[in-house]
């Protein structure tokens, strides 16, 4: 059995120990933000974190996660900052990619509170839209930058709820 | 494709009468089901009993809230905002009170349901009609209520106002009873408001699906889950036609934990031909389930077919004169040829490419007594729902499709084959089953673009002046394969014509003479089954055309613009037809003097940089949005690679419903247009496109977006598409930049940076030797 905290929650698995964590999410958990896109860590789509960390769901097994800390999409609660400028700027189009592409952009702004264009670009470069949203996903990201100049809060609810479990 | 979504719309709306009545607590408003006459006698009998039209309906509840119902794709285009705004300007209602509804089909529509990208285009007549007779109709209810005169009360942001005294939509509806048919005639009388008198329409909003798809909620086929499912994994065969199985070996599938079994599918429709599905409990089991079980085939002649091969038989067949039909015949192109001082002549290819929609396609399925329940994202249901019946043998009415949003569709969604393997499963298995494609399954089993080749000879007389162009082209036909009732007969009366993978060629410019042959290339149709990728036709015409242009331009010492402006007079032909292509080529002369200015064209350049241009009149003469796109590119010499720093655009669309939206939707196609440039290709091999994974295919990236600076035209003309045609120009005035920069014509889609250096070293040795 593999146990680990799932956006606060502690949780575990019995599937077999090679089962990427996508699958878990998605389908033991039903958390469906969390979107399939290649499968080979190529598109970003399953981008979640670990302990804080942008990591490829479709390609990490879940052994690994035991006993660490998990946020996806729906950890964030609306209540990022680059959700908001997400909508401000009218990021998505088709939107299947942007789960992943804030989930990526997130762990950016939550260690470099203003980054230059470059090193948005550097950050970003391994998430794919196939809408080619990306001017407006830059653009997001500077907002959400701006927005929170002070303090750039990384929302992790595993970090609040973990001291009740 | 909103093209062809456009003529189902067409056909669907107009001519219908207009329902107006009390459901409930609610109040009511759609199409009528039958056309012209043939009407319901009671609006609010038909209205109770759904028997209207499921393209759009709305209605307003007690609290005033307006539902429109959309029974479309939403594909990132946010059409469902578009289409609302609309019938929300008309209507007079308070835009925060509209919410947006995607249905499912109900069997009681049959197969009138059509899915698909509705373009405003054909919606903005009837949505803005619908929208004024909802308002008369509460305007004429509340002045009863009020005690007032009809016209002496008017409808304003969800009230109606009769002097000092108002009453809100939700109070009209919950004291008022309904009962209402406006005829088509009565329709079309309607005053619809005028550009300046619009409050929603040219104004930007926050599109409706945005806030649901940045935080994990919006809905996806692929996010569907229905009690006692289990999870299925198709093994697609080596190429599309033609394969049995001969042997299916699970061996090394059976100690899998999870694992269930297989099914071979049987398909009368003959979609797929030699499939094998996998189940079980868990998808990632069915993945490596489908990875370990080995299938034997009696291989289709096909999986020998390169696209090498494809493209020597376009050659071929584009200079073989009596090869294809005529779509185009103007003048007399031999005499012209006879006659030429110079003669020019110049073929460019495309090669094949994926739509890669970033949802690989899925679908779940079950049957509920007796009818099959497809959950899934499709763009044209009326297309793909005879196929399941088929392929169920069943009639329509047993089949029901729940939409969902579209993870990218691209064209891609619009024939239904891939829920052909989930309803056969789930039928032979006997349980719900969940059935999601690997990318590299999708890849292998997706249409692709058809490679091309066009030829081109262009006659240019002793004054230097084009006086002809015959052109040609050979390509796999989409539409011959999958909606052949959309084929015309040619002129030639030879044959019939895909529509769809010849626009682009019926260009505005005015030629005395011009001759066009569009040819179908039968073992690229043989071989694998062409797509509709957005854009279609023109998306690799305009290629051949754009940079044929230049060719001539150069050939002839000619500014590249100056010389397309001579030829865009809007004469005899090319003047247009009100109201869609109102002033005709003129307005493409229009854009293209904007992006002159706009691009600074004939400013000083860096080394090695260069400007190029192209127009498009989008997808297709009865309806189009005039494009000029200018690209600044550098050209790396030493290792051939292709920087584009700026692309200038201006649009004219005609009226912009939703400009946000609008800008949104040129971004997006603009850089399509740049990736297909520069990016992509995906050759066929063994019968089967060789790319299937994002480890080899390569759209894309956010380090290669350029500087983008898109205009619109301000205009008051009829509201076309723009989902498709910002993604034309880009390939051409790219190429086109690239010989300003270097010299180098590149006549090959995507363009490599291997053909620039081979090019340049070539021209290198032919120096010195
Ligand atoms: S699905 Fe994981 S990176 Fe593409
Ligand atoms: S919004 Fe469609 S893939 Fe990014």
């Amino acid at each position: 059995m593999i146990e680990f905290i799932l956006n606060g929650k502690k949780v575990s698995t019995k599937v077999p120990d090679d089962t990427p964590l996508l699958w878990v999410i998605r389908d033991e958990f039903h958390l469906k933000g969390t979107k399939f896109g290649c499968g080979i860590s190529m598109c970003g789509a399953c981008t979640v974190h670990i302990d804080g960390d942008p990591v490829r769901a479709c390609k990490y097994p879940v052994k690994l996660v035991n006993k660490k800390q998990i946020t996806t999409i729906e950890g964030l609660n609306n209540e990022h900052p680059l959700q908001e400028a997400w909508i401000k700027e009218q990021v998505p189009q088709c939107g299947y990619c942007q789960s992943g592409q804030i989930m990526q952009a997130a762990t950016l702004l939550a260690s470099n509170k203003d980054p230059s264009e470059k090193e948005i670009v550097a950050h970003m470069s391994n998430n794919l839209c196939r809408c080619m949203a990306y001017s407006r996903i830059k653009k997001a990201i500077k907002t959400a930058a701006n927005s929170t100049s002070e303090t750039v809060s990384i929302f992790d609810p595993a970090l609040n709820g973990q001291k009740e479990i | 494709m909103n093209n062809l979504n456009g003529i189902k719309d067409k056909i669907q709306l107009s001519r219908r009468n207009f329902l107006v009545g009390s459901v409930g607590a609610s109040l009511l408003m759609a199409f009528s089901v039958l056309p012209g006459k043939s009407m319901a006698e009671n609006a609010k009998k038909a209205l109770a009993g759904k028997i209207f039209s499921p393209n759009v309906w709305f209605e307003i509840n007690e609290r005033g809230e307006v539902l429109i119902n959309i029974a479309k794709a939403e594909i990132g285009q946010h059409i469902g905002t578009a289409l609302a705004r609309i019938v929300a300007d008309e209507l007079g209602a308070d835009w925060s009170k509209v919410r947006i509804v995607h249905v499912d089909t109900d069997p009681k529509w049959g197969y009138m349901v059509t899915g698909g990208s509705w373009s405003v285009f054909h919606s903005f007549t009837p949505l803005s009609q619908a929208g004024a007779a909802g308002r008369i109709a509460l305007l004429e209810a509340g002045a009863v209520l009020l005690g007032k005169n009809g016209n002496e009360c008017e409808v304003i942001n969800g009230y109606v106002k009769c002097g000092e005294k108002s009453i809100s939509f939700g109070d009209i509806v919950s004291k008022g009873q309904f009962n209402r048919i406006f005829t088509v005639e009565e329709l079309a009388a309607l005053p619809i408001k005028s550009g300046k008198n619009r409050q929603f329409i040219g104004k930007d909003t926050m599109a409706l699906d945005i806030p649901s798809k940045t935080n994990g909620t919006a809905k996806y086929g692929i996010d569907v889950e229905v009690d006692g499912m289990v999870y299925a994994r198709p093994i697609v065969p080596p190429s599309r036609y033609g394969n049995s199985i001969t042997k299916v070996n699970d061996k090394k599938a059976v100690n899998i934990p999870g694992y269930l079994g297989y099914e071979i599918l049987n398909d009368p429709s003959e979609t797929l031909q030699g499939w094998v599905c996998v189940l079980a409990t868990s998808y990632y089991s069915a993945i490596k389930a489908g990875d370990a079980i080995v299938v034997s085939y009696k291989k289709s002649p096909a999986t020998k077919v390169s696209e090498e091969q494809i493209q020597i038989e376009g050659e071929k067949l584009t200079r073989d004169k009596n090869a294809g039909n005529l779509f185009v015949d103007d003048g007399n192109v031999e005499q012209a040829t006879l006659e030429a001082k110079i003669n020019l002549e110049a073929s460019y290819r495309t090669a094949s490419l994926l739509h890669f929609p970033l949802e690989p396609v899925n679908a779940t399925v079950e049957f509920i007594d007796d009818v099959c329940h497809i959950h899934t994202g499709n763009q044209w249901q009326s297309l793909t729902m005879p196929l399941i019946a088929k392929a169920l043998n069943v009639t329509q009415e047993k089949i029901v499709m729940h939409q969902y949003y579209l993870g990218g569709g691209f064209g891609r969604r619009l024939f239904g084959d891939y829920i052909i393997p989930a309803v056969l499963t789930a039928k032979a298995y006997g349980k719900p089953i969940k059935m999601v494609f690997t990318r590299e399954d999708d890849s292998r089993f997706s249409p692709p673009r058809s490679p091309s080749v066009q030829l081109f000879n262009a006659s240019v007389d002793a004054k230097n002046n084009v006086t002809g162009i015959e052109h040609a082209f050979a390509a796999g036909w989409p539409t011959l394969s999958m909606a052949p009732q959309f084929m015309f007969e040619s002129l030639d009366k030879k044959g019939k014509i895909d529509p769809f993978s010849s626009n682009g060629a019926d260009h505005w410019y005015t030629l005395d003479n011009h001759r066009v042959r569009a040819i179908n290339n039968k073992l690229a149709q043989d071989t694998f089954l062409p797509g509709w990728l957005r854009s279609v036709g023109p998306g690799w015409l305009c290629w051949g055309v754009e940079s044929f242009m230049d060719e001539i331009a150069i050939a002839t010492n000619k500014d590249p613009i100056d010389f397309r402006l001579s030829l865009l007079d809007g004469r005899g032909k090319n003047a247009g037809t009100a109201p869609v292509s109102n002033h005709g080529a003129l307005r493409l002369a229009n854009v293209l003097k904007k992006v002159r200015s706009q691009s600074n064209w004939g400013g000083e350049l860096g080394e090695n940089e260069g400007m190029g241009v192209a127009i498009t009149y989008g997808q297709e003469r009865t309806m189009p949005t005039w494009i000029a796109c200018v690209a600044h590119v550098h050209v790396n010499k030493s290792n051939g690679k292709v920087t584009v720093k700026k692309l200038s655009l201006t649009v004219d669309c005609g009226t912009v419903i939703h400009p946000d939206g609008a800008l949104a939707q040129v971004e997006g196609g603009v850089l399509w247009g740049l990736s297909l440039a520069l990016h992509e290709g995906n050759e066929i091999k063994k019968g089967q496109i060789s790319k299937t994974n994002l480890d080899t295919y390569t759209p894309l990236r956010m380090g290669d977006v350029p500087e983008l600076d898109i205009q619109f035209i301000e205009s008051d003309e009829i509201s076309v598409g723009l989902g498709e045609p910002g993604v034309v120009t880009v390939a051409p005035a790219i190429a086109n930049a690239i010989a300003q920069a270097t010299g180098v014509r590149l006549r090959s889609l995507p363009m490599r940076p291997d053909d620039i250096i081979q090019f340049l070293k070539e021209r290198e040795s032919n120096k010195i030797g």
